[in-house]
């Protein structure tokens, strides 16, 4: 197996796993963490291309989805956090109307 | 301002002077609304004048802005036009007066002006967009009367004419559409211009642009099927919403067929005046039929005004000179007619609260004038000759015995038998028949002298149109010359 | 333009009943009502000279046709009106303006005291205005007018009583009846207007002896249709008797002398066109003959006094009918005016008997051996009666005899429906004279009601209606020639011209035969010997044979009512139907049904958009690997 095919095949998986959680699961955290490991799996995939080309503005993109990763987590803890805070609970499935 | 343009702004801005003049108070809402109707009916009878003069053949013509996609201002009046204006404007004050004495906020007057001015604007416009525009512009007063002001299901009622006549009203700016993109694809040129798109080529199309526009018309005529709305939407709304509604809006379909579908498609209209004849003999049975089953005054008349309305349609359909004057009389006659109609109904309910057949009796004694001004309605209504309806139904008849088999002017006169059918049992009904237990009878005084001014007015005319009608003939039958056949 | 002048007399026809009925309404009516009459007896007197002065100018040959004014025009097309006084409509003018006005007197005393006196008499002059414009009518437009508002003036006049249920049922049913055969008049007018692009009388004359014959077997046919309606002619006479409901001046003038006798009219007008189909005279002639005799056979069974009068009316307008039907225009005129005095005297008596009684109308039950307690009302009586048996030398046995000889040279089953109409008329009315003023029997209670003369006012007008019915005949030789004046020698005009024409129909009144006159003089002696044999020989006879089948048959017309009443009832479960079941219920309700699938397809949608996120992010799983799938391949 090639290093290309391997890193596909994690990066593949660690989506498939992301999304999964995204969709599957209720808890708003554990959609959260499904959300970043999509963006980390991108991110493999990203790294592995700007390896082989030697191209900065790969790397330069791994730098933003880095960054669009770490603002996303800020804006989304500090909404669930919000929504914790004002007794809606994290379960998405319970949160089907806005209230208020 | 351009006099043209004047006839249309004049009761819109009286509309807005109304809803600012309601801040001091309702009074002065009324008061408001009194002038600026008396206001708009002195244009329009000023504006009558001079086609009066040149024998009704005159047509003034404005406007000429052109916007993008060919869309312009364009205002033309002729005879026809003028008069139809000249009926809005009457039938305005004539609501305002009867409306006088209810306890109605600044809107409810802000309505009827708005709506007078849309139907103006109707009846003025010669840009085919301009007139979609004013077109539905005159749904928007009419939802709030019957929804606002109306009797007890108001909401439903208005819902409902809303939503059937904003429905045809699409299809017929579908129609618009195709005809103005025909006429691009053959010409190369945008034009929304009456003048300009007759004679377009629309090839296998034709037959559906023609049935788009029949059928956002056929929806305000009321074609039969097409008129499931007006029942519902008279009985709910308030009296002098119903004669607007019957008086002038049931007549912008027929108007809109005689200015715009059949100049635009003659060749189509000649081989659809079988059909539309056939629909009109329908209209005159099966509104009859309908009304003779009704327990409900207003929805009596409100069927009553459908088979009026297919004596419009034969003189429409018949292609004969007598035929149309007819039919253009026939729309001024059942404004009047089935205005002083629904106008009584509104008195009698203003009075008693109710408006069954059932629910009055012996009114001929304790409500004499009433009961005269009422017999006196019901029989131009049925046709008795000296009175109005007889004319119109009579012109448009010999109209369509001329053009067409004698089977349709048979329907047509069967119409005319079955009116009698349904019109004098009701009469005997309210006025003559004992007052039974539950009756309101004891609640209904007589006409005051304001009702009976108004009504006075009303029976005069149609007196006049009855007696005379030569002059009213002569001058509306040169604007539809261009329509025979 | 015209070069005959209109005399100043036709205006006054119009003009004064015009201001009449102005001043009664305007001013006498909120004012003075219980003298609302006194304009009106004035304008009858104005009438009542004008006609009879109109009727000496056309005697000395100057009748006229002229337009007055235009109606309504198009372009190359129009409708004018205008006035036609020649023979016929001279003759039958005559004799309604006097009748008329000595029924106006009579109704003056008849109807003090009622609450309704100022709304009736307005009522019974436009009536009388009415008819005086369908009498001068020029053209079939104006005809149509003044027809279809004599028609409104009779419903208001049967109903004047409108508290009572039968009144209101009787004035709805004459109404629908008569607009029912106004189909058959306005479809006409339609067709001819339409192919033969004109509607004067004198116009069509001209183009129907010029060969145009289109549609006009349908246009005649239609026309004898409505006078069949208005004359009360079998299959549309039954309104007739039940319009009795009216008060007894409404029935003397309107239903017995005038208002019925318009369709005769209008048939005497369309004749030239309904000669012109061959067999439709023929067709007259049988519905003339058939009506005549069935209703001579009920009016002889009837027990209200009105109602026999009705059921006379009906037979002697079919006799009318029949006079037509054979081609003899002036026989049936002729009969026309002598009928409308006769009959409206015996009707004024009989609203003399009923107003004795203090009621509206009066049963042989309720009287009984008047004669000698009412003198003048059984002297007029016995005169119209004779006049009606068409006893010599009375009008009445000259016009009688007229038809009869005009069947009896038809002969046939004609001849034998003439004679015995005219036993049978002998026989009713002998039978109601001797019920009435004659021999009280013990079924009767008439002499308990002690009844008395009413004053002259009521009293003086069947008199004179009754020297009328027997002077007319002396007036024959003189009538007939009236009503011929206009048929014959005068120049044929110009198309276009406002000039007098020929009416087509055989000029002269039969020539007096031995042989009729005996035959129609022993039917009606036999029919005379019939009545007295039943009533005054067998009294009880009237009382006995009631009560049976045969009683309900003929009650019911021969089943005709009950057939006519349950046709109306389908009428109206058809109107039940379309409007309630069919409009409401189905139309509505499926295009209601097409709102409810609507809400129901946006409950539906709405479902995918319930606010949960998981699902939200299933879909954009799944619209997102579509996608995917359809941009990789």
């Amino acid at each position: 197996m090639t290093i290309s095919s391997a890193v596909w095949t994690i990066a593949g998986t660690l989506f498939a796993l992301g999304l999964a959680m995204l969709v599957l699961r209720r808890g708003l955290l554990a959609m959260f963490l499904g959300v970043e490991l999509m963006l980390a799996a991108a991110n493999l995939a990203v790294v592995r291309q700007a390896g082989l080309r030697a191209d900065a503005q790969a790397q330069a993109a791994v730098a933003l989805i880095l960054a669009v990763a770490a603002a996303e987590a800020v804006v989304g803890l500090s909404l669930i956090l919000r929504a914790f805070r004002a007794g809606r609970g994290l379960d998405a499935g319970a949160m089907s109307e806005l209230r208020g | 301002m351009s006099p043209l343009t004047t006839l249309w702004v004049l009761p819109l801005a009286g509309a807005g002077a109304c809803l600012l003049a309601g801040r001091l108070g309702r009074g002065a809402a009324r008061l408001c609304a009194l002038a600026a109707a008396a206001s708009f009916l002195a244009a329009a009878l000023l504006a009558l004048l001079p086609c009066l003069a040149a024998g009704g053949a005159a047509v003034f013509a404005e406007g000429g802005r052109t916007w993008a996609f060919g869309i312009s201002y364009r205002l033309a009046a002729d005879g026809l036009s003028l008069s139809l204006i000249a009926l809005t404007a009457f039938l305005t004050l004539v609501c305002v007066a009867a409306s006088w004495t209810l306890d109605v906020s600044a809107g409810y007057w802000a309505c009827f002006l708005a709506l007078a001015s849309a139907a103006t604007g109707v009846f003025l416009a010669r840009d085919l967009f301009l007139f979609y525009v004013f077109w539905e512009a005159t749904l928007v007063p009419m939802f709030f009367l019957i929804g606002l002001w109306g009797s007890e299901n108001r909401r439903r009622a208005a819902v409902k004419f809303f939503l059937f006549t904003f429905a045809g009203s699409l299809l017929m700016l579908l129609a618009l559409l195709a005809l103005v993109t025909a006429r691009h694809a053959a010409s190369g040129e945008w034009t929304w211009d009456l003048e300009s798109l007759k004679g377009t080529p629309l090839g296998p199309a034709a037959p559906w642009v023609f049935l788009g526009l029949l059928l956002g018309f056929g929806v305000k005529i009321p074609i039969v099927p097409l008129h499931s709305w007006l029942a519902d939407a008279h009985t709910e709304a308030p009296a002098a919403g119903s004669v607007m509604l019957a008086g002038v809006m049931l007549k912008m379909g027929l108007y809109g067929l005689l200015r715009v579908s059949f100049p635009l498609m003659p060749g189509l209209t000649a081989a659809w005046a079988p059909t539309l004849a056939a629909l009109a003999a329908v209209n005159a049975i099966y509104g009859a039929l309908c009304a003779m089953a009704q327990a409900d005054l207003k929805r009596l008349i409100a069927y009553s005004s459908i088979a009026h309305m297919g004596f419009c349609l034969f003189g429409a359909a018949s292609g004969t000179s007598q035929g149309l004057a007819g039919s253009a009389l026939q729309m001024i006659n059942h404004g009047l007619t089935t205005g002083a109609l629904f106008l009584l109904v509104g008195f009698l309910y203003q009075r008693a609260h109710r408006r069954g057949l059932s629910d009055f009796g012996e009114l001929a004694v304790r409500a004499p004038w009433l009961s005269f001004f009422f017999g006196f309605a019901t029989l131009a209504s049925i046709g008795l000759p000296g009175l109005n309806g007889f004319v119109g139904e009579f012109l448009c008849l010999a109209g369509i015995a001329r053009s067409a088999p004698p089977v349709f002017a048979a329907a047509g006169v069967l119409g005319v038998t079955l009116s009698a059918a349904y019109a004098l049992p009701a009469y005997q009904a309210v006025f003559w028949a004992p007052a039974g237990p539950g009756s309101a009878s004891a609640f209904v005084a007589d006409l005051d002298a304001r009702e009976k001014a108004i009504l006075w007015l009303l029976c005069g005319l149609m007196l006049w149109i009855g007696l005379a009608p030569a002059g009213w003939v002569a001058f509306l039958e040169p604007s539809l010359r261009g329509l025979v056949r | 333009m015209s070069h005959v002048a209109v005399p100043l007399e036709a205006w006054l026809l119009f003009a004064a009943p015009v201001a009449a009925l102005l001043i009664g309404f305007f001013l006498m009516r909120p004012l003075a009502p219980e003298k609302t009459h006194w304009p009106i007896l004035l304008s009858c007197a104005v009438v009542t000279a004008a006609s009879l002065s109109l009727a000496g100018q056309v005697l000395a040959g100057r009748s006229f046709d002229v337009n007055v004014w235009r109606w309504a025009a198009v372009e190359g097309w129009g409708v004018d009106f205008g006035l036609r006084v020649d023979g016929p409509g001279a003759a039958v003018l005559a004799m309604v303006a006097v009748v008329g006005s000595l029924i106006h007197l009579y109704a003056a005393g008849y109807m003090k005291g009622d609450p309704g006196f100022s709304r009736f008499f307005l009522v019974f002059h436009l009536f009388f205005l009415a008819m005086i414009g369908l009498l001068t009518a020029n053209n079939y437009v104006q005809l149509y007018l003044f027809w279809e508002l004599v028609g409104l003036a009779s419903y208001l006049l049967v109903g004047h009583w409108f508290h009572k249920a039968s009144a209101r049922r009787a004035a709805l049913q004459a109404f629908l009846v008569n607009r029912v055969g106004d189909f058959g008049f306005l479809l006409a007018l339609l067709l001819l207007l339409a192919r033969y692009k004109v509607a004067r009388f004198h116009l069509l004359y001209l183009l129907v002896a010029a060969g145009r014959h289109e549609m006009l077997p349908v246009i005649a046919g239609l026309l004898i249709w409505a006078a069949c309606a208005k004359s009360a002619q079998w299959p549309l006479y039954f309104w007739l008797p039940d319009a009795m409901e009216g008060p007894t001046p409404t029935s003397a003038l309107m239903h017995a002398a005038t208002m019925v006798t318009a369709g005769v009219f209008l048939l005497v007008r369309s004749w030239p066109l309904i000669a012109a189909v061959p067999g439709l005279p023929v067709v007259v002639a049988w519905i003339g003959a058939f009506t005549a005799l069935a209703a001579a056979l009920i009016a002889g069974t009837r027990k209200d006094l009105k109602r026999i009068l009705a059921y006379s009316t009906v037979s002697h307008l079919g006799l009318m009918m029949l006079a037509l039907g054979l081609g003899r225009v002036g026989a049936a005129i002729f009969h026309l005016v002598v009928h409308g005095f006769f009959k409206a005297a015996l009707f004024l008596c009989a609203g003399n008997v009923a107003h004795a009684l203090r009621q509206p109308t009066a049963s042989v039950d309720e009287v009984g051996g008047w004669g000698r307690a009412m003198p003048l009302t059984y002297a007029s009586f016995v005169v119209a009666a004779l006049s009606l048996a068409g006893v010599w030398p009375l009008a009445g046995f000259f016009s009688k005899d007229a038809i009869v000889d005009a069947a009896w040279e038809r002969g046939g089953l004609l001849a034998a429906a003439a004679l015995l109409v005219c036993a049978g008329s002998a026989f009713y009315i002998f039978r109601m004279l001797l019920l009435t003023f004659h021999g009280a029997r013990p079924e009767q209670k008439g002499l308990a009601a002690h009844p008395h003369e009413a004053g002259p006012g009521l009293a003086a007008p069947p008199l004179f209606l009754a020297l009328g019915a027997a002077a007319a005949g002396a007036l024959g030789p003189t009538g007939s020639r009236l009503v011929f004046s206009g048929l014959r020698g005068l120049p044929v005009g110009r198309l276009g011209g406002d000039l007098v024409l020929n009416l087509p129909g055989d000029p002269a009144l039969p020539a007096f035969s031995w042989t009729t006159a005996l035959l129609s003089a022993a039917f009606a002696a036999a029919g005379a010997a019939a009545a007295y044999r039943l009533t005054m020989a067998d009294p009880g006879w009237d009382w006995r044979w009631r009560g049976g089948r045969a009683e309900a048959v003929l009650a019911s017309d021969f089943g005709w009512t009950t057939l006519m009443a349950r046709l109306a009832a389908a009428v109206a479960a058809l109107a039940g139907f379309v409007g309630r079941v069919l409009d409401r219920a189905w139309w509505d309700g499926l295009l209601e049904s097409g709102a409810a699938a609507a809400r129901g397809a946006g409950g539906l949608a709405a479902r995918a958009a319930d606010g949960r996120l998981n699902d939200y992010l299933w879909w954009m799983t799944a619209g997102a690997a579509v996608l995917l799938a359809g941009a990789l391949r």
